[in-house]
């Protein structure tokens, strides 16, 4: 790979590429703005967007871009990402389809209507929900697998995961992430919370 | 056969309510996770007319498994569902989206997406094959069994139902039995029967020593000969009477017994010294003999670290075991039981006040060992971490120093640095902790016999000083031999799991084996053919689909498509580093499972733009695939490889040591000596995979010519992004998503105006602008 190291993804550093006259039959001039539009970040806000719920359970948008025309997307995925350091910023909004084009980032949650913010949570709701461990009933681990008993805030559940290599990722000293071996994710939010029998349980984790 | 796919009973009796029975459904998954994110059954089904939803309304009481648990449905009442119809005409396809953590299923209905369902990882694959089932359904298609075929399973033991450790090996490790773990690593001791021997005579010698000590020092020593015991100096008549000549005689007997003790030892040490390392040498040879039997897919799927560690520390850790504690457990028993004898014989009262804490030490032990082995574990998992930090470092020291970050990465190691001594100091507060209360409890037992003993004495009963000495010697014997079997238990549990980490890989069986048997062709001509051929890394999601074409002997096939289409998937198919799921590929008309590893390896070689330099001289780097080769055929091809002057300007030459403590090689340079290999060993077929992505535009021209050379009247699958480099090429296909989207030859291809045309034109506006500027 070269360079070796490239800009920061969504950074600045857009701006080397010239402009140059179309040529001939090939719509280059249409390349080079999309690979332009690739290294540009657009921050979408209330001024320049509006998000609705759709019947079917997603949202749409309208989106004005710079030249004032105007976009309708029947359905947008949204995206977080920093999913788990901060996940209210730099919200994602793409197309729906295999591709997944950048339409634009939400700069903060915070920073938007709050109706507009509360449809777009519940897009991220439905994409990033991960059972909160609450209560360890039993952890027993055999033969290469570590079997868990739980009760989590989606309900009591039982799973199993790999004892060797990343099943438990600590995000911090005390928040983990432990995956089981269908790669179904599993979060603790703050380890000091749990009572000293249930921290004996999964001891050999921490 | 099996069952096309799985419905709980709650759902089939809502369906019959509903009027469907089981036989109308064509296809049905089953989710676990309700919209409002709880745990709950869902369902969506189709017939040939309609398209059921059902969805749980509630959280469900039940206990939800996920994979590794045998799977348990959940109760659901038609009340607490709330339900869907749609007929099959409304509903366009169903369609997955991937989520961080599952997936959601929305259908296409009267044009618009409406979200269905949500469910976890481990319902995946039913809902893909939903979507893939309906789509069949939908353009007509014929259903068939290979449709609904599940591929993603938990293998379990039918016995008793524990998942196997490794999917690919199907040995349940509950069902094998522990002890014929254990007499494997014995097996490895066999070899070193004499040396065991050896080491055993010396073993019951010390003991029997250490029993005699206690005796010699208190009974002998004290009551006998400084007592002056008219009996015993009698029997030491010979002496002559003299006092000070027995005396003289006990001293040494019992110096000579330290002595002897000393060399004992020695010679055990000597023994050890020469078992455990060759033991040890055998069990790495044998891994790393395995390991190399393994297919890529082994590798992929395991971090390098860990597999370092098997090969390296697991197989010390086996031995331990078998070195420093069985041996020892005869010994120690022995010890303990002859003790308690010997100390019975001599005053039973006695031995049951000794004997009386004894209790407190088992329960002790066994309260305490768990704690202890997670602490270990701790210190075992800070050192990894530690570990890796520093492998991260060297591998990436260039980048660091290039940043200027030394700072910042001092102080993480510090970190680590840290948390591996607060791990080391647990340890040692731990153990010191145990044995504090091990002694503790000794001590008082020893007390004990004191009091009780010197209670003994003043009252003028039997008892004399020296038999207490004795006694209190006995007691004191105990001690090492009782904290001895409370660490013989932890240390067997980690020897066998070391073993069975070591077994797994020495019987793993590789995913791809030699057919049994091979087509053993003289020549291959190079004649290739792909048929249907589809490949899936993940069973979910192909990287190939349907992939057919064919190269005649001689000809060369120019591959394109933008990076991750699976270009190089492609190519390390026909190399059989994977196999395909579907379809097959030919080679000279030969299924490439039914030839022989050596006729197809030693017909087929890859330039990759990884080029990989082994350790070694620059010459058997080239002659790495023919290590027969003679000096004249490694020179010949190196020169024709374009690599023979920049190698002879090398001081030494083609005896230049090369990886790493050697030279480095430049990018370009390297590459040539990959081309040299691949001149060498001479193949019927060749894949260049982006062979020259990695060198400048000069050095690029420079190889290309090396390359024409090397292209010469060989079948060539060439993958390139540059475009020029595939103006050789017969017949070009464009990949794009796993698919063929384009293929023909080179006039073809630019005349249909498609994809290759936009590349090629791209690309030569990019050069025309070079040019100007």
């Amino acid at each position: 790979m070269r360079p070796p190291m490239g800009p920061p993804p969504g950074g600045p550093g857009g701006h080397g590429g010239r402009r140059r006259p179309p040529m001939e039959d090939f719509d280059e001039s249409k390349f080079l703005e999309q690979s332009k539009d690739l290294l540009e970040l657009r921050y979408i806000d209330d001024k320049n967007a509006v998000f609705k719920r759709t019947e079917g359970g997603f949202v749409s948008l309208d989106y004005t871009d710079k030249e004032g025309n105007v976009q309708h997307y029947d359905r947008v995925g949204v995206y977080r990402t920093f999913p788990m350091s901060n996940p209210d910023i730099f919200i994602s909004i793409r197309e729906p389809d295999e591709k997944a084009r950048e339409i634009g980032v939400v700069k903060d949650l915070k920073e938007i209507a709050k109706e507009t913010a509360d449809i777009l949570r519940e897009q991220l709701d439905l994409r990033y929900f991960v059972p909160q461990v609450e209560r360890i009933i039993d952890v027993k681990s055999e033969y290469g697998y570590a079997y868990f008993d739980v009760v989590t805030d989606f309900g009591n559940c039982r799973f199993a995961i790999h004892m060797s290599g990343g099943g438990v990722v600590h995000l911090t000293d005390t928040r983990i992430m432990i995956t089981d071996i269908d790669g179904n994710r599993f979060e603790i939010k703050d380890v000091s919370k749990l009572s000293s029998a249930e921290l004996k349980k999964i001891d050999l984790f921490l | 056969m099996e069952e096309r796919y799985s419905i709980s009973s709650d759902i089939l009796n809502i369906l019959q309510e509903m009027g469907i029975n089981k036989e109308d459904v064509t296809y049905a998954a089953s989710s676990d996770i309700s919209l409002k994110h709880t745990f709950a059954d869902g369902c969506v089904l189709f017939t040939e007319t309609e398209v059921v939803v059902i969805r749980s309304k509630h959280n469900s009481e039940d206990r939800h498994s996920f994979g590794g648990y045998a799977l348990e449905t959940n109760t659901l009442n038609v009340e607490d569902c709330e339900i869907h119809r749609y007929s099959v005409k409304e509903v366009e396809s169903f369609n997955v989206v991937r989520q961080v953590n599952g997936g959601m299923l929305f259908a296409r209905i009267k044009d618009a997406d409406t979200l269905l369902l949500e469910f976890s990882n481990s319902r995946m694959e039913d809902f893909d094959k939903l979507g893939r089932i309906y789509r069949k359904v939908k353009d007509g298609k014929e259903l068939t069994d290979e449709d609904f075929v599940k591929r993603n399973k938990h293998e379990c033991c039918p016995k008793c139902g524990t998942m196997y450790p490794n999917p690919q090996r199907k040995v349940c490790p509950r069902c094998t039995d522990k002890k014929a773990l254990f007499l494997r690593v014995l097996g490895y001791f066999k070899p070193y029967i004499g040396y065991i021997a050896i080491m055993m005579v010396c073993f019951v010698c010390t003991a029997v020593l250490n029993l005699a000590w206690p005796y010699l020092n208190g009974v002998i020593l004290y009551d006998k000969v400084l007592g002056k015991d008219a009996e015993f100096l009698a029997l030491f008549d010979f002496v002559g009477g003299k006092y000070v000549v027995l005396l003289g005689f006990v001293v040494i007997t019992m110096v000579l017994c330290k002595l002897t003790n000393q060399i004992l030892g020695i010679i055990q040490g000597v023994m050890v010294a020469k078992i455990v390392p060759n033991v040890v040498k055998n069990i790495k040879a044998d891994v790393f003999k395995s390991m190399g039997d393994l297919s890529i897919s082994f590798y992929n799927n395991r971090e390098t670290g860990g597999l370092m560690t098997r090969v390296l520390s697991d197989a010390n850790e086996v031995t331990g075991f078998f070195i420093d504690v069985l041996p020892y457990i005869f010994i120690h028993s022995f010890t303990i039981i002859s003790t308690c004898i010997v100390m019975f014989t001599l005053n039973p009262g006695l031995t049951v006040v000794s004997l009386m804490l004894l209790p407190v030490l088992v329960f002790l032990s066994v309260k305490l060992l768990p704690r202890l082995w997670s602490i270990y574990g701790r210190r075992h998992r800070a050192q990894r971490s530690m570990n890796g930090q520093i492998n991260d470092n060297i591998m990436g020291a260039r980048v660091v120093k290039a940043f200027g970050q030394e700072e910042k990465e001092i102080k993480r190691f510090g970190n680590y640095n840290g948390r591996v001594r607060d791990a080391e100091l647990s340890v040692v507060a731990f153990d010191n902790r145990f044995y504090a209360l091990y002694t503790i409890v000794q001590q008082i037992a020893t007390f004990a016999v004191w009091g009780v003993g010197g209670i003994l004495i003043v009252s003028k009963t039997s008892m004399e000083l020296g038999l207490l000495i004795t006694f209190i010697g006995y007691v004191g014997e105990l001690k090492g031999p009782l904290e001895f079997l409370s660490r013989a238990f932890r240390m067997y549990t980690s020897s066998m799991n070391s073993a069975q980490r070591i077994f797994e890989i020495i019987d793993a069986v590789p995913e791809i084996q030699e057919s049994e048997n091979p087509v053993r062709p003289e020549k291959i001509k190079g004649e290739i053919e792909l048929r249907n051929v589809t490949f899936a890394y993940d069973a979910n999601k192909p990287v190939l689909e349907n992939i057919t074409f064919h190269v005649k002997p001689g000809e060369m096939l120019g591959i394109v498509g933008r990076s991750g289409a699976g270009k190089s998937t492609l190519v390390n198919l026909i190399s059989r580093l994977y196999e395909p799921q579907e379809g097959e590929i030919l080679i000279d008309g030969i299924n490439v499972k039914d030839l022989g590893f050596n006729e197809l390896r030693r017909n087929v070689a890859m330039v990759s733009q990884e080029t990989y330099i082994f350790m070694g001289t620059v010459a058997e780097n080239i002659a790495y695939a023919r290590p027969d080769a003679s000096f004249e055929e490694i020179v010949a091809a190196a020169v024709r490889a374009s690599a023979h002057d920049f190698i002879c300007k090398m001081p030494d030459g083609y005896d230049t040591m090369l990886g790493s403590s050697g030279r480095s090689l430049s990018g370009g340079e390297r590459q040539r000596i990959s081309i040299a290999r691949a001149i060498l060993a001479d193949p019927s077929i060749l894949i260049l995979d982006e062979a020259t992505a990695a060198v400048d535009t000069e050095t690029e021209q420079a190889i290309q010519a090396s390359l024409e050379e090397l292209i010469k009247g060989r079948t060539t699958l060439s993958i390139a992004h540059r475009l020029s480099t595939l103006n050789n090429a017969n017949h070009l296909i464009v990949i794009d998503e796993g698919k063929i989207e384009e293929q023909g030859t080179h006039r073809e291809l630019i005349e249909k105006k498609g994809t290759f045309h936009k590349l090629m034109q791209l690309q030569m506006k990019a050069l025309a602008m070079r040019g100007i500027e």
